[in-house]
């Protein structure tokens, strides 16, 4: 087995599209539609393409539970989901620029430097940088 | 404070609280990060940071989850990807990542990247062009 794709949770699908990829730089990879509005929708990094696939997932629209649980990680301020930067503060410099909010700056702990970001569809993501 | 922002502060507490193993720590991966392409083994590792070989592989797989030999074969298995994509001959990216034997290369690349480099390659080169 191959682990290909992972789910975030997403409030708008294009919303969150036009997010991750005019934002964070991501590149969309397969659209097609599944009913009730929905998207099979999976962006890429730029730099792996043919890596893990981000499925931008509609489940907080369509199961109250999933709503319920990203409200309550994002209330408790928790990423879910993390991506691995090469150099978090340039990152952050970057996606400042383009008006991504963050909720923590670039910080050092241990061995990594992170910083959090809201994607503006009901997540915090964590950028990562191994120091 | 947040949930999360408070168990960042508890892990930072109870598990990075020693600055001089930390310093010397990301220290040899740095080194290792520069230098993976050259022989570069336990001793040499450890004598260049003055610990023994064993508290090195400790402290190592304490802070990085890994052992030093891990982390060098994925940091050469990488590297490898990245020449591969860019054409460069099997034989070629073998060597300048520091393996010595092109067919204990191949073995190593399919075990970990499900493909040959050989493959590798041509599927890259592939879907470059597609």
């Amino acid at each position: 087995m191959k682990a290909k794709v992972l789910s975030i949770p997403v409030q708008d699908q294009e919303k969150a599209l036009q997010f991750y990829t005019k934002k964070l730089g991501f590149l969309k990879k397969v659209d097609m539609p599944v009913g009730n509005d929905s998207r099979w929708l999976t962006v890429v990094s730029k730099e792996e393409q043919d890596g893990v696939e981000i499925l931008l997932e509609p489940a907080p629209n369509h199961f109250e539970p999933a709503k319920v649980f990203q409200k309550a990680l994002f209330d408790a301020g928790i990423p879910w989901t993390q991506f691995n930067s090469e150099n978090v503060q340039e990152d952050y410099d970057k996606f400042v620029n383009l008006g991504v909010e963050f909720s923590v700056k670039p910080t050092e702990m241990g061995t990594v430097k992170f910083a959090i970001l809201n994607d503006t569809c009901g997540n915090h993501i964590q950028i990562v940088e191994m120091l | 404070m947040t949930f999360y922002l408070k168990e960042i502060a508890r892990i930072k507490e109870e598990c990075y609280s020693n600055k001089v193993q930390l310093k010397t720590i990301i220290k040899i991966r740095n080194y290792i990060n520069s230098n993976f392409e050259k022989e570069l083994n336990l001793d040499l590792l450890s004598s260049i940071h003055f610990t023994s070989k064993f508290h090195l592989i400790r402290l190592f797989k304490k802070y990085y989850g890994q052992t030093p030999k891990q982390y060098i074969i994925e940091k050469r298995i990488e590297q490898s990807k990245k020449l591969l994509k860019k054409g460069i001959k099997i034989t070629d990216t073998c060597f300048e990542i520091g393996f010595e034997s092109p067919s204990s290369f191949s073995t190593l690349f399919k075990s970990r990247v499900g493909l040959t480099p050989t493959e590798f390659q041509k599927k890259a080169i592939f879907a470059k062009s597609d």
